[in-house]
């Protein structure tokens, strides 16, 4: 009796397993997906992107498009509004609701307040828009599948480099945000790096409109290249404003600019800008032409990098979903196997330190569109 | 160089004082800030974005949209302060209203536009280049300035020698005294709020155009220097409005060419703290505050 007890539990304990090696063991099965976006306030343009991509993603989950094993992903994506305190109350809501993984929040330095807080529930992070450093090393399952600066910047600057020969260089970045300070430092870097002398710095505030002041003193020393350590917005009106003080030099920009945003906002200014990127929406990665047009179609705009890599973020927890894993701890050890997703950015991995592996791209602004800088 | 930084500060003095003209009236007369005066001044340059993109031509946009910020401005003093100055509810009462009803006029605007940085079609303000001698400027940068010392000027005329600045003059000094000679009391306020919100939509109209942005924070960025700038010029001067305006533009532009950008704004507003210690009534203050 009590042998054929354990035989019996041990042949459905088999049973049950075995289908966790093909792809039905977790078809019908709910996998919550908490999304802190910042879909309001100061980062609302990056927010919506994001919120745009969960939204396409799950649509394409339910339509087969996005293969997750016959299983739903529901991406309960809030609006954090650009208040750290929100972000906070939002944090621990998912920390507590049940939900599987925690995907956000926007910002770096959101991320900071909120990642401890999910970290100490247990939930396992998939950061798809903190380029700041220290993220991941918040806990030991907190992930990221956004390039930082630090991969994407040096390799844009010895390309421009290689091809215009620059001695001198100026840059102008946001002094009160993370992620320009970062990019400041990074670049200053990169140029010291490459011999190129930096004969000018300038800062600015985020939401600053006038940067003629700045730029009229930098037009002044005759820099080869202008460095531009700035969010879109900003970054915009800076290269615009560069040509209305007459600064005729090269630019070159990091991840921030990477947005069809920036042509629509700067218009023929942005002609010529090379920037060093995540994500380029015109690359051959499987996926990544119809996921381009089927977001464009839906939403009125090319999906930009913030978009991409929140659409890849739902493809790398489709993958993990897809091999059995839908709780948190199954998410954290899937990810930590994942070598090579494919995703909408070419094939993601992760790195021991749990930062992402994945291709960079050197793009140039030509004919108003984004194109591969040779 | 130097020159050509004079030229941004008073590019951008002029800016300030476009938007610090309608917000300094208003005070002038009721003794109240109206925080909601930078959610006029964000609707009305969407409201010109929009006319313009649905294919109006730009001057019949910008009239049409000040035009409607006037009578929205009539409709916020109906709203936000009327009720408020009927029950004899102080100054700080109608300050809450004003912002929340600039809270509402914002989340709606943001429901409507979304939260993206919107922009005229390029070409929409005339991105023509001006060279004299060393100095760039845009034909933008002229029209607003021009129109920044027109406006200072209208409003001069229009409060020193009409009937209906006569009137203002005479509620912004007593109330009650101007309401028993005669002077139509809730017409006057009326009148001031269009005359405040429509100098205030045009200034968003503008500044939209000159740096062709147009987004639902573009109020709030301006709406603090707005406030330093009354302050600084004297609360409810026109003239210390636009003094005040100039200052902060240059003292701005000045301090990134000669110190740093990274200081600009702690070397902005340490000048006028140094101008108000000096002078506490600001510039052009007909009184002090009165103290609490």
């Amino acid at each position: 009796m009590q042998g054929k007890l354990v035989w019996s539990t041990a042949l459905a304990a088999v049973l049950a397993a075995a289908p966790a090696l093909g792809a039905n063991s977790v078809a019908g099965k709910t996998v919550k997906v908490g999304v802190i976006a910042d879909t309001s306030g100061a980062a609302g343009a990056y927010g919506s992107a994001q919120k745009n991509a969960y939204a396409l993603a799950a649509d394409d989950i339910k339509a087969g498009l996005l293969d997750a094993g016959g299983a739903t992903i529901v991406f309960d994506v809030q609006d954090a509004a650009s208040d750290p305190a929100q972000v906070v109350n939002l944090t621990q809501k998912f920390a507590t609701d049940g939900s599987a993984l925690l995907v956000g929040p926007t910002l770096s330095a959101e991320a900071k307040k909120a990642d401890p807080i999910a970290v100490r529930a247990g939930l396992t992070i998939l950061a798809t828009s903190n380029t700041a450093e220290g993220i991941t090393a918040m806990g030991p399952c907190v992930f990221r599948n956004s390039l930082a600066e630090a991969q994407v910047v040096p390799e844009a600057v010895a390309a421009a480099v290689a091809k215009w020969k620059p001695k001198t260089a100026a840059i102008i970045y946001g002094d009160d945000n993370q992620f320009t300070k970062t990019d400041y430092d990074i670049f200053q870097a990169a140029l010291q790096k490459a011999h190129v002398e930096l004969v000018d710095v300038e800062t600015y505030h985020t939401g600053d409109v006038d940067f003629k002041a700045q730029l009229t003193k930098i037009a002044a020393k005759r820099p080869d290249v202008l460095v531009v350590g700035s969010l879109v917005e900003e970054a915009a009106k800076i290269v615009t404003q560069a040509k209305q003080v007459g600064l005729n030099a090269h630019v070159i920009g990091g991840n921030g600019l990477n947005s069809p945003k920036f042509m629509e906002l700067a218009g023929g200014a942005a002609e010529g800008v090379v920037i060093g990127a995540a994500y380029f929406i015109g690359n051959s990665s499987p996926g990544n032409r119809a996921f381009v047009e089927r977001y464009t179609k839906r939403f009125g705009a090319g999906p930009d990098q913030f978009a991409a890599q929140s659409y890849a973020a739902a493809q790398i927890v489709a993958h993990a979903v897809k091999e059995g894993a839908t709780t948190s701890d199954a998410l954290c050890a899937a990810f930590k196997r994942a070598t090579s997703v494919p995703t909408v950015l070419g094939p993601v991995g992760f790195e021991a330190s749990r930062d992402v592996r994945a291709p960079s791209a050197i793009l140039e602004v030509m004919h108003g569109a984004f194109t591969a800088f040779k | 160089m130097i020159l050509q930084q004079i030229l941004n500060g008073i590019v951008l003095g002029a800016v300030y004082a476009l938007f610090a003209l309608g917000y300094t009236l208003v005070f002038g007369v009721l003794d109240i800030l109206n925080l909601a005066h930078a959610a006029i001044f964000t609707a009305a340059a969407f409201t010109a974005l929009a006319l313009a993109a649905r294919g109006m031509p730009l001057p019949l946009a910008f009239a049409a949209a000040v035009a409607l910020a006037g009578f929205a401005g009539i409709l916020l003093d109906r709203v936000a302060f009327a009720p408020l100055r009927a029950r004899n509810a102080g100054t700080l009462a109608p300050l809450i209203s004003s912002i929340g009803a600039g809270i509402v006029i914002v989340g709606i605007l943001r429901g409507v536009f979304g939260p993206d940085e919107h922009r005229f079609a390029l070409g929409t303000a005339g991105d023509a280049q001006l060279h004299a001698g060393p100095l760039t400027f845009g034909v933008i940068d002229l029209v607003v300035v021009v129109t920044a010392l027109v406006f200072m000027l209208a409003l001069s005329y229009v409060m020193r020698a009409t009937p209906l600045g006569r009137n203002i003059r005479a509620v912004a000094d007593d109330r009650i005294a101007a309401s028993l000679l005669g002077v139509d009391l809730e017409r006057t306020i009326a009148l001031t709020f269009f005359i405040a919100s429509a100098l205030g939509g045009a200034a968003g109209i503008l500044i939209g155009l000159q740096y062709n942005s147009v987004s639902v924070e573009m109020g709030s960025r301006i709406e603090l220097k707005g406030l330093a700038v009354i302050v600084l010029g004297g609360m409810g001067s026109i003239t210390g409005a636009v003094v005040g305006a100039f200052i902060l533009g240059a003292v701005e532009t000045l301090s990134v060419a000669f110190i740093s950008s990274s200081y600009r704004d702690a070397v902005a507003f340490g000048v006028m703290f140094a101008i108000l210690v000096l002078r506490p009534r600001g510039l052009f203050g007909k009184r002090a505050l009165r103290t609490a």
